[in-house]
């Protein structure tokens, strides 16, 4: 019974203090909002006493600038998805009894996350057309980043794999199922459940690390912002809208998962 | 033993020194030294000896001494068009044309995300009279003139100078116009033309590159201390003078650049495209359309040849 506010005759104790906890809790999150309005304030505010800050230009180059976030959102989005798979193969690559695979995933995550991700992404744009592969700089970027991230997701998917409880697989094997149908119907549905946030948080640093693409000349939000902050000299401007439209994707995109996670951890209540 | 717990400290200490005292920080320490230390009879003297050049540019090659202008190879009439880059063109529709886009008057962007400036017209008008869609791709200059495209696009419309070094990566056309390299200097510096300097160029001066000549231009409307003199066509200084930026020309010609448009040699056999478009920027001198194209971006026709 929740508290009745003016009837105390009808709350009980319990109830009371649930509805303190809850106006505190209601409180503090209010108290942080408000530090966040006032920092931003201050910033905004600082920025705009310099004086400096051209907004005739961001009138007229924001859309611009802004229009870059389609292909940003475009490359992370099919870039997760391809790292996912590979993720999933490299998990169970690496836990697999067959050393040839379990060689070559290990050997695949660790070349991918030993090298740095620019080096990644020049690689397969500059250094594969000498061996004749030759891909236009959208490819080139998505299939890096794919390769890159799907290195790092495999340790996730790997771990998420191992934290299936092992009474699961005991079971299931009990009933005389194979280890591909164990793995397929009983683990890997599981497993999943447990990466899922992992792979919302991996998105997120994938929307941010698109913007290493920009080097081949690929015109998502920061080659569009560095390009028309330099031709006018206004890379303030320019540079401060890229970086909040990713702080508002990021933002979103948080939001999306945080809705997810709680969906999901729904059945364990 | 003390001395291996002292180890890494030791070892932070020296990379910190030798972060400090390397490459880096001497410039500054050193800059001001002889700021200071020189009289200032010359109201010009602490202006840095340094000129900034746009990288893979006839311009840094010119302060290296290492300039050789040419001309284009004769352009003979292809015996056939079976299997020339030409066929691909025009059975694609699409002729790819790469630019480096913050490069004003030549090549930059509208706020709608269209192309615009007079390499993009020149470019714009072959592709038509070749019968196909221009298709303009952004590329930095030095990644253009280093050859080897891959196959990623077709010609280079982008200003380029012909050299004998370039005549060996890149099929030239004849030149479609021709600017003079100039000397520009930041307006606070005070200076307007290069006798005023107390140095001599290109002798005394150190070269800082940066991805393009219109990069030193906005680095010095950023305010940017590192330098105050650039290389560069005229045609971008006068740009950028007129569009308000804090820089103005102050030297006569160094050399007159022909400027032509570029095939890849290490690209699929073009000798048919070669012709027409060299057949085609022969129309368009006598027709007119190129004095028409750079009296509209340049308010002077720098179309004919000066001979220099």
């Amino acid at each position: 019974m929740t508290a009745v506010v003016g009837a105390p005759e009808r709350s009980s104790i319990l109830d009371h203090l649930e509805a303190a906890e809850l106006r505190a809790r209601r409180l503090f999150r209010l108290k942080v909002a408000a530090t966040w309005l006032a920092l931003i304030g201050v910033v905004l505010f600082g920025l705009w006493i310099t004086e400096n800050i051209d907004f005739a230009f961001i009138g007229e180059w924001g859309p611009f600038i802004i229009g870059g976030a389609g292909l940003t959102i475009l490359i992370s989005v099919v870039s997760i998805t391809f790292a996912t798979i590979l993720a999933l193969a490299g998990a169970i690559g690496r836990l697999s009894g067959n050393p040839y695979f379990n060689g070559l995933a290990s050997l695949y995550v660790s070349l991918a996350r030993g090298t740095p991700l620019v080096v990644q992404i020049l690689f397969v744009y500059l250094a594969l057309p000498q061996v004749g592969i030759i891909l236009n700089a959208v490819h080139a970027g998505i299939i890096a980043l794919s390769f890159n991230y799907g290195a790092y997701m495999t340790e996730i998917f790997r771990a998420g794999i191992q934290a299936v409880a092992r009474g699961q697989r005991e079971a299931a094997q009990a009933l005389g199922m194979r280890e591909q149908l164990v793995m397929r119907r009983i683990v890997l549905p599981q497993a999943i459940r447990i990466v899922i946030p992992a792979i919302g948080n991996e998105f997120i640093a994938m929307i941010k690390d698109s913007s290493l693409v920009s080097i081949l000349a690929v015109e998502e939000l920061l080659f569009r912002a560095r390009l028309v902050g330099q031709q006018h000299f206004r890379s303030l401007e320019a540079l401060i809208i890229a970086a909040v439209i990713y702080w508002i994707l990021t933002i979103v995109f948080s939001r999306f998962q945080e809705r997810l996670e709680r969906r999901m951890a729904r059945g364990d209540r | 033993m003390h001395l291996r717990r002292a180890m890494p400290a030791l070892a932070g200490m020296v990379l910190i020194i030798s972060a400090c005292t390397g490459p880096g920080a001497s410039a500054s320490p050193s800059g001001a030294a002889s700021a200071a230390a020189t009289p200032t009879e010359n109201p010009f003297a602490d202006v840095p000896a340094v000129v900034c050049v746009g990288e893979a540019t006839t311009y840094l090659d010119w302060l290296n001494g290492v300039l050789q202008p040419d001309v284009q190879d004769p352009i003979a009439e292809p015996a056939g068009t079976a299997g020339d880059l030409l066929e691909t063109v025009q059975s694609n529709g699409v002729l790819r044309i790469s630019t480096d886009s913050n490069y004003e008057p030549q090549s930059f962007r509208e706020p709608d995300g269209s192309w615009v400036g007079f390499d993009i017209d020149v470019g714009t008008e072959i592709a038509e009279r070749l019968g196909v869609d221009a298709e303009f791709q952004h590329q930095d200059w030095d990644i253009i003139t280093a050859g080897s495209w891959s196959g990623r696009w077709d010609i280079s419309v982008g200003s380029m100078t012909i050299t004998t070094d370039r005549k060996e990566l890149f099929s030239f056309t004849q030149p479609y116009y021709y600017t003079p390299a100039d000397i520009g200097a930041s307006t606070r510096s005070g200076l307007s033309t290069i006798d005023e300097l107390p140095f001599t160029l290109p002798d005394d001066v150190e070269a800082v590159t940066r991805p393009t000549d219109a990069n030193c231009i906005e680095e010095i409307g950023a305010g940017r201390p590192e330098f105050d003199l650039f290389i560069t066509s005229g045609t971008v200084i006068d740009a950028a003078t007129n569009a308000g930026q804090p820089v103005v020309r102050i030297s006569d010609p160094l050399y007159q650049e022909n400027l032509a448009i570029a095939i890849d040699k290490a690209g699929p056999d073009h000798d048919a495209l070669l012709f027409e478009i060299d057949q085609i920027v022969g129309e368009m001198h006598e027709d007119g359309t190129l004095t028409e194209l750079s009296m509209k971006w340049f308010d002077e026709d720098l179309t004919q040849d000066p001979g220099g």
